[in-house]
């Protein structure tokens, strides 16, 4: 007797049919790479910091980070314009169907990717699948302040909204989650939809240049939906056919375009 | 609550408009502080679950951004910025974010404290009754000459209030001092300014308006002046006007996370930019057919190009630009003017901008609007002033020293030994929120609450068009034994009795700061006016300050300032080693973030090194030395040395390595303390003529230790298992 365990199923969903819900586009011509969004994402989200030494071994668990590549030598040396990287809530996401335990699934209602905390094992096939490399594992009890005494009182900022991650567990950028459901709780109470602009991530929020524009790209007339018609627009790694949510615009700096 | 106030005299008095915005605020006047409370004895307006919102004013610099602190249940939880205040229109820089940590560090001084010597770590806790008591000796039992304050960029309401109290005892003015200023070089920008236009205000440079902007070493994108109005600028210039891309061109030795936006970097040799600015001039005028102004009269367009060691058809190609642009500026930044002569250069540089034609104009020079309670532009001391203030100590003519708000044995150059000034003042009594390296070597340490759990005001000094007094207020209760430096004062001042006693009534600090905010109820220019004077603080709480509705700014007039020969020439070095020495802010440390770990862990933009010092050195060079990534190199200055590793950065000069300053504290707790060097100990002890220290103009030696020190840095080691491309 077959028993129906009501596993999750993952299609892969023609690019056609796929409508979106959230989406975001960062202006690369107005990024002054600041770290503005890095530290507003991380007080935000109750993102740990691991120290010099991990983070020396590549373990810092910066949800974004802002990225720059070179090229030429000086004196024809170019820096690529900034380029702030986080999880692109791919439709198509590589870290799902790599997860032994469906802690990396699709949300349904949001059309985000998620992870679920209390069920990652730490296998961390989802973080060597990711082509963008913006998953980040905690490695140590980054959190725990009996292991770390020097985090009592900073735990004070703890935002009771976001899960503290404990050691063993992968993480990445929810689209700042817990602002979406505020928004649509606060809509709903309100008897109405959700506008265009009720919901703004921490970075986009903080971003001195507002190169970061968040909203429903579902709606063609939200901004998010506007600036991406942009002709400077492109999504990292389109060749990967990975349905990125985030469009990039290109920006030119000192000279190189993209 | 208080227990002086009523939940219904509160509520009648916060909800003073406030249901047009959610900033509310944060308790009536005659309350002085939140307080926590217990979960079962919640404030009604603090629902379970609900967050409340208080504005504030940032403290992490002395720009002014007004802050909207999200707390829950007693505690400030995020930071975020004021949409309405005219400063930073709702956003932040990465220390304002980070402030919480500085809130909630764990190395704050939490009770006040005697030490019996100084530089141990041990202090005896003291009660704040005996603390005001050794502060009312310490005014009392000494003449008035003997008594010094030496003062931070921040609060004002600190400094409005010191001042008013030395004038009433007859003693010195307070000094203010920190290092952006010093690396601003804010002193030469405001001489210049007299010179130039006549008033001796801070310049405004309007970033967003311009269609082209030329910026010598400006590095507006960075911590200098006001980073966030200015990041703001930066958009309006590339997509404020529709269809139409403003430019940005970068004069600069080293690639700057400025620079790096830039359409054009052009790596000029250092100290050459005011040759470079007349030589731009002269192009433009003779482009033009106008008769040569006698400021560019002794430009030579081929010898500046081959003095600052650049291609002279590129500088030709780009005073072509700048003279047919519609809407030009020029900028100066701090390192163009941290040199031998770099009064000539903010002069070359204001003066072309004179003959462009932009002084009051979209997208020119203005000068900044004067705050409130303000009569003109005071500006921070300058290095040279510091050094005499530092000579008077030596001397021993001061018998206490107040320190405030400014880390002189971290931010001051090394060369000025203020480490051996103090040894000659009996008496040190310092107020520092962290246990920083002056706090260590005080007598005395009465700690102030930090930012967040204080009330005070900020005059925004630029950054904005309107005239801003950028309002503070308590957003959390002090978490530690701590006391407003206000309050400790006023207490003792009354304690002191006579002349002080008589100018300073006030029974507390908001009390003190209402006396200055009952001159501004009437003004009409303000967005909103009370008739009385607790309706005016509760609005001033509300929103986050006081503002103008209309454009402040004063448009400067330079009627001779072609007609003078300005003489500039390349500046003078200190030192006879193969490297120009470049320090610079750290872009996300600035003077004080190093200890808080958030911001120890961003990467610099640029580099993206965390947690470290890192000297930047041209690829190619390090190759001919020998030097790789990581190897530590021992700088060489006439005035000190420190070693460091390096970080082979490929867009700097050959002739030239940087080195940021942010890092290198010996306390300062236990995220900065033995952490990175300071830059401070190459510093050379000579001035501008605006009396600026001419910081970037010394030549260093480099000598291999064959030691390494791997960085930690972003790059190289992107994904889980810590993967470095280079090995």
């Amino acid at each position: 007797m077959a028993n129906d365990l009501q596993l999750p199923v993952f299609t892969n969903t023609s690019e056609q049919e796929v409508s979106g819900k959230w989406g975001m586009v960062i202006d690369q011509d107005l990024c002054t790479g600041c770290q503005a969004c890095v530290a507003a994402c991380s007080m935000e989200n109750n993102v740990p910091f691991v120290g010099e030494e991990d983070a020396n071994y590549g373990r810092s668990m910066h949800w974004i980070r802002i990225e720059r590549f070179w090229s030429g030598t000086f004196p024809e040396v170019k820096m690529t314009p900034y380029q702030p990287m986080l999880c692109q809530q791919c439709h198509n996401a590589p870290c799902e169907p790599v997860c032994p335990v469906f802690a990396s699934v699709h949300s349904a209602s949001e059309d985000t990717n998620l992870q679920v905390y209390n069920r990652c094992v730490g296998t961390r096939y989802c973080a060597n699948n990711c082509p963008y490399q913006v998953r980040v594992f905690n490695w140590r009890d980054y959190t725990d302040a009996r292991a770390r005494p020097w985090l009592t009182s900073l735990q004070n900022q703890l935002s009771p909204d976001v899960t503290v991650r404990r050691r063993g567990v992968m993480e990445k950028c929810t689209f700042c989650i817990q602002r979406i459901h505020q928004a649509e709780q606060v809509a709903a109470s309100e008897n109405r939809s959700i506008a265009d602009g009720d919901v703004t991530p921490a970075c986009a929020q903080a971003c001195p240049a507002d190169a970061i524009v968040f909203g429903r790209i579902d709606d063609p007339n939200s901004r998010v939906s506007q600036a991406a018609l942009n002709a400077r627009g492109y999504h990292q790694l389109d060749e990967l056919r990975t349905t990125p949510r985030i469009t990039y615009l290109h920006g030119a700096s000192n000279g190189s375009n993209g | 609550m208080s227990p002086e106030i009523s939940r219904r005299d509160f509520l009648k008095l916060a909800s003073v408009g406030a249901a047009t915005t959610a900033a509310l605020t944060g308790c009536g006047p005659a309350s002085r502080y939140v307080t926590r409370e217990p979960y079962v004895k919640m404030p009604e307006y603090n629902y379970n679950g609900l967050s409340t919102y208080y504005a504030t004013t940032c403290r992490e610099c002395s720009a002014g951004c007004g802050l909207v602190i999200r707390t829950f249940q007693g505690r400030a939880l995020k930071v975020e910025g004021n949409r309405d205040h005219p400063v930073n229109m709702g956003k932040t820089c990465p220390r304002g974010q980070i402030t919480l940590q500085g809130l909630y560090n764990p190395d704050r001084v939490t009770d006040p404290l005697h030490r019996k010597q100084r530089g141990s770590n041990d202090g005896e806790k003291m009660d704040w009754d005996a603390a005001v008591q050794v502060v009312t000796d310490a005014l009392t039992h000494n003449q008035p000459n003997e008594v010094a304050f030496l003062l931070g960029m921040t609060p004002d309401h600190l400094f409005d209030m010191v001042s008013d109290m030395t004038k009433a005892m007859g003693a010195p003015a307070p000094i203010r001092y920190g290092a952006p200023a010093m690396f601003e070089s804010r002193a030469t920008l405001v001489q210049a300014a007299q010179t130039v236009f006549g008033q001796a205000a801070l310049p405004s440079f309007d970033i967003g308006g311009a269609d082209l902007v030329v910026s010598f070493g400006a590095n507006f994108l960075e911590p200098w002046l006001s980073q966030v109005s200015q990041t703001r600028g930066y958009r309006n210039l590339r997509q404020g006007t529709p269809n139409h891309r403003g430019l940005f061109v970068q004069f600069e030795s080293r690639m700057s996370q400025t620079a790096s936006k830039a359409d054009e970097w052009i790596p000029n040799k250092p100290g050459t930019e005011a040759v470079l600015a007349l030589a731009m001039g002269r192009i433009i005028a003779e482009a033009r057919g106008l008769p040569l102004p006698p400021a560019f009269a002794t430009a030579d367009v081929n010898q500046a190009a081959s003095q600052a060691d650049i291609n002279a058809d590129d500088l030709k190609r780009l005073a072509t630009i700048l003279g047919n642009a519609q809407r030009p500026l020029v900028i100066p930044g701090g390192q163009a003017l941290a040199q031998s002569n770099g009064l000539q250069t903010a002069q070359a540089i204001l003066s072309l901008n004179a003959f462009l034609g932009n002084l009051g104009k979209a997208g020119g020079v203005y000068l900044s609007p004067i705050a409130p309670l303000e009569d003109a532009y005071h500006r921070p001391a300058s290095a040279k002033e510091m050094a005499d203030f530092v000579g008077t100590l030596k001397k021993g003519a001061v018998k206490v020293l107040f320190v405030h708000g400014v880390n002189p044995l971290f931010e001051l150059p090394k060369s000025l030994s203020f480490a051996d000034a103090l040894k000659n003042v009996p008496q040190v009594i310092s107020f520092a929120t962290f246990p920083d390296e002056t706090a260590l070597e005080a007598d005395y340490v009465f700690p102030d609450h930090h930012g967040l759990e204080s009330w005070g005001y900020q005059k925004v000094a630029t950054g904005s068009n309107a005239s801003v007094l950028s309002g503070a207020q308590p957003v959390v209760s002090p978490f530690h034994n701590t006391k407003a430096t206000v309050d400790l004062l006023l207490a003792a001042s009354q304690a002191a009795g006579g002349q002080i006693a008589s100018a300073l009534p006030f029974k507390d600090e908001l009390e003190y700061i209402q006396s200055k905010l009952s001159t501004m109820l009437s003004n009409a220019n303000g967005f909103f006016t009370a008739p009385e004077i607790n309706s005016f603080t509760a609005y001033f709480q509300q929103h986050g300050g006081w503002w103008s509705t209309g454009d402040d700014r004063l448009a400067p007039t330079a009627a001779d300032a072609l007609n003078a020969n300005i003489g500039a020439s390349v500046s003078q070095f200190d030192g006879d080693g193969e490297f120009f020495l470049l320090p610079f802010v750290s872009p996300t440390l600035a003077e004080g973030g190093a200890n808080k770990p958030w911001l120890q862990e961003l990467g610099d933009p640029t580099t993206t090194v965390m947690w470290n010092t890192w000297i930047e050195m041209n690829p190619q060079k390090a190759d001919e030395m020998g030097i790789q990534d990581n190897d530590i190199v021992t700088i060489v200055s006439p005035f000190g040395a420190l070693e460091a590793p390096v970080y082979r950065y490929p867009a700097i000069r050959p002739d030239t390595i940087a080195i940021p300053f942010g890092q290198g504290h010996t306390a300062y707790g236990q995220f900065a303390a033995k952490r990175g060097v300071n830059p401070v100990d190459l510093l050379p002890q000579k001035y501008n003529e605006a009396g600026d220290l001419a910081y970037a103009g010394v030549k260093v030696h480099v000598q291999k230790t064959g030691r390494a020190r791997k960085l930690s840095k972003m790059e190289g080691v992107l994904g889980v298992y810590g993967f470095d491309a280079k090995q």
